[in-house]
């Protein structure tokens, strides 16, 4: 849990952050976010003391920190930077033991620690200890710049737009990782952006920061559904406001029994339609379901693009639903059975 | 049918040299060998001699050797018949075969010529001999950078070569020749001026670092100190070094008058204080820049990140930025070490000794190869230095980017 009390920061008489007060609770995923000036980055540089504080207190777990050494909290702070800054004359291996080594681990132990946290980024340690920053993609440079964030254990991970630098298709594979590794580790994160499908995706909670105050902290449901003033209302952006809603609902939400085909009974009117299945209850195709033509007898093979997993946002799904023009998607679990469906009536039939 | 080789073969004649600068350097020696005296035979050290060409000195075999070699090297500039690798392999291997072959000829030269002259007579090298030495030499540091040798291979290469010019040296090749008499005759004193050149060298670098390190850092950490501080050794630079050595002398007798213990120290106005002083001067630009330059080129994200992580002020200086500064800063003393290599030379005129000694001497009794003993080691040592502090340059960049 880190608690930010009154955080005022003062340049040449004018509050650049003035008075933000904030709590993000353990294990929660905290985004900072807002316009370009708005004082989000200095705001989190404030919380390790990168930029000293004019006013206000640090509270991390039950300590207030405010008077700490700066450098005996930076190391209980995990820190990465979209710029990610690794030491070029180091190694992987060292550039992730670095907090270890401050904290004087046993070499054992940090060598450990920098396998396992190469495991949790799908990094191979056996390839990856010994490479050099400049041998490294700009992905996995990022990776290896969390993986060094988290490699003391910290109570706290502070991210500065750490995707904000890289190619559109790395941030996804870099922010689905991210949701992973939050999952399996529970930290807790802030982390500051300035892209709001970026924040709805991430955050389990988002403040939203203009001119330096704090105008709305709140679930990213809430923050969509009651903006607290006409900053939010704009900043959000109407114009998608239903698809960002749905990226906020999972196809678990949605999901509900799949009617079988039945060869027997081999007929389906209206809009009904019904799911052919393999022995091991593999979807085949579905029969009808569909808008052209004569959707009735009209029957569409299932492949790997046109399912959902249970996990996936509702927006995806709603979206494959549009390509592949179907009014239903099969959902399947890990192994590939059918264990349910989702349907355009399903998502229209929902009040947001 | 035979259109399209015919097409072919005109492609190729009109590219049929490969290696300009081969091509260039075998003329220049051609033309100098031709036009150029090789040497010069004097009745004694003081009078300029009488000039000798290639072909009146050496033997038959040595010139005809040297012309097979510049055959074969002419072979390797051209386009046919050998692929650009192995034309170039082939320069590595004939061209510093021609380097010794030049040396011992000279050297075998002087011997026969001098047989039955006069004991005062001298040999010495001329124009024709510094042209055939430095376009094979050139010819080498061409055809390395061609093959893109690393520094570990340019080692391995430096070293038969000059264990075979070590050999020729070894075997009283040169024995003969006028700058080996001038040697024989000052052998005591040779010695004695090569230990104290590297002395006045050694006692500049060091205060010049222990300075010009800390000044170099203050200027990357305050910008206000840097335009000042810069435009002072900048200053400096621009004196003349005749100059500061001859203005040092009178400021430096005169504290050495006013205050005995200076004196007991060893401090005064000629000798080896006001040269350190003025070396120390003079190298404190490059350091001081290069330091600043090494410190400033970290990038600002690495540094963010090491005190992200908490690392203490010590700990960045220590483990982050003098680390990834030294390659530049060690640039800076490779500059510095060759530069002041140099001016002690001209150190030896306010008396404070060295090679320098040597070439004034010479100077003075109009003995040219008197000079070249004082100059010959003084290029060759600032080579060695340059030649070492590379490696090191090399060897400090971080690991991954060498």
């Amino acid at each position: 849990m880190i608690e930010l009390e009154g955080l005022t920061k003062t340049y040449a008489g004018k509050d650049v952050v003035q008075d933000v007060s904030l709590r993000v609770e353990s294990g929660e995923f905290g985004v900072l976010i807002g316009p370009s000036g708005c004082g989000k980055s200095t705001t989190l540089r404030m919380i390790n003391r990168l930029i000293p504080l004019t006013r206000g207190r640090i509270i991390l777990g039950d300590e207030d920190v405010t008077q700490l050494p700066p450098e005996q909290l930076r190391r209980r702070i995990g820190y990465a930077i979209q710029s990610i800054g690794l030491f070029p004359h180091w190694t992987v291996a060292e550039n992730i033991a670095v907090v270890p080594g401050l904290l004087k681990w046993a070499k054992s132990r940090s060598d450990a620690r920098v396998d396992e946290l190469l495991n949790l980024f799908h990094l191979d340690a056996g390839e990856f200890r010994d490479k050099y920053p400049h041998q490294l993609s700009g992905g996995q440079a990022q990776r290896v710049g969390v993986a060094r964030a988290l490699a003391a254990d910290p109570e706290v991970l502070l991210m500065d737009e750490p995707f904000g630098a890289v190619d559109p298709i790395t941030r996804e594979v870099l922010q689905n990782e991210m949701l992973r590794v939050h999952a399996q580790t529970r930290k807790t994160i802030v982390f500051v952006t300035h892209d709001m499908d970026e924040a709805l995706k991430l955050a389990s909670r988002i403040a939203i920061l203009n001119a330096g105050r704090l105008v709305q902290y709140d679930r990213p449901i809430e923050l969509l559904t009651q903006p607290a003033d006409d900053f939010v209302n704009d900043f959000i952006g109407k114009a998608d406001l239903g698809l960002k809603l749905l990226s906020r609902r999972w196809v678990h939400q949605y999901q509900r029994q799949a009617p079988l085909f039945d060869d027997t009974t081999a007929q389906s009117t209206g809009n009904q339609h019904a799911w052919e299945v393999d022995a091991q209850r593999h979807p085949i195709r579905l029969h009808g379901g569909r808008l052209d033509g004569d959707g009735t007898r009209q029957r569409t093979e299932v492949n790997a693009e046109w399912v959902a997993t249970a996990e996936m946002p509702m927006k995806e799904a709603l979206s494959r639903m549009v390509w592949f023009r179907v009014m239903a998607l099969p959902v399947i679990d890990a192994e590939g059975r059918l264990i349910g469906e989702v349907t355009m009536h399903g998502v229209m039939g929902r009040q947001p | 049918m035979t259109f399209p080789s015919s097409l072919d073969d005109r492609a190729n004649t009109a590219g049929i040299v490969a290696n300009r600068v081969l091509t260039t350097l075998l003329v220049a020696a051609l033309i100098g060998a031709v036009v150029l005296p090789f040497a010069a035979m004097a009745p004694n050290r003081l009078v300029s001699g009488q000039a000798i060409s290639v072909i009146e000195a050496l033997l038959p075999w040595q010139w005809s050797g040297l012309g097979g070699l510049a055959l074969a090297l002419a072979l390797c500039a051209l386009r046919r018949p050998l692929p650009p690798r192995r034309a170039h392999l082939l320069v590595l291997v004939l061209a510093p075969l021609w380097l010794l072959l030049v040396a011992y000829g000279l050297g075998d030269y002087a011997h026969r010529a001098l047989q039955d002259a006069s004991p005062a007579a001298r040999v010495s090298q001329s124009a024709a001999f510094w042209v055939l030495v430095f376009c094979p030499t050139l010819m080498i540091v061409d055809a390395l950078q061609r093959l893109h040798a690393g520094l570990a291979l340019r080692s391995a290469y430096a070293l038969p070569v000059l264990v075979g010019l070590a050999a020729l040296f070894a075997g009283g090749t040169f024995d003969a020749l006028s700058i080996m008499r001038e040697y024989a005759n000052n052998r005591g004193t040779f010695a004695a001026e090569f230990r104290m050149h590297l002395l006045l060298v050694g006692s500049a670098l060091g205060p010049a670092l222990l300075i010009g390190l800390p000044l170099g850092l203050l200027a990357y950490r305050r910008p206000g100190v840097r335009g000042p501080l810069f435009a002072t050794l900048n200053f400096f630079q621009t004196v003349p070094s005749i100059a500061l050595f001859a203005l040092l002398v009178a400021p430096l007798s005169a504290l050495s008058d006013a205050f005995p213990l200076l004196d007991a120290l060893g401090v005064s106005g000629i000798g080896a204080t006001p040269a350190i002083i003025a070396l120390i001067m003079y190298s404190l630009l490059p350091i001081v820049r290069n330091t600043y330059a090494g410190f400033a080129g970290v990038a600002p994200a690495t540094i963010e990140a090491a005190r992200g992580m908490g690392m203490t002020p010590r700990q960045l200086l220590w483990r982050v930025e003098l680390p990834l500064a030294l390659p530049v800063i060690l640039s800076g003393l490779r500059i510095v070490t060759v530069q002041a290599i140099g001016l002690t030379a001209v150190a030896a005129l306010i008396g404070a000794g060295g090679l320098g000694a040597f070439i004034f001497q010479g100077l003075g009794q109009y003995a040219i190869d008197l000079v070249l003993l004082g100059a010959v080691p003084t290029i060759a040592l600032a080579v060695v230095a340059d030649f070492v502090l590379q490696i090191l340059v090399a060897l400090s960049r971080p690991a991954g980017a060498r």
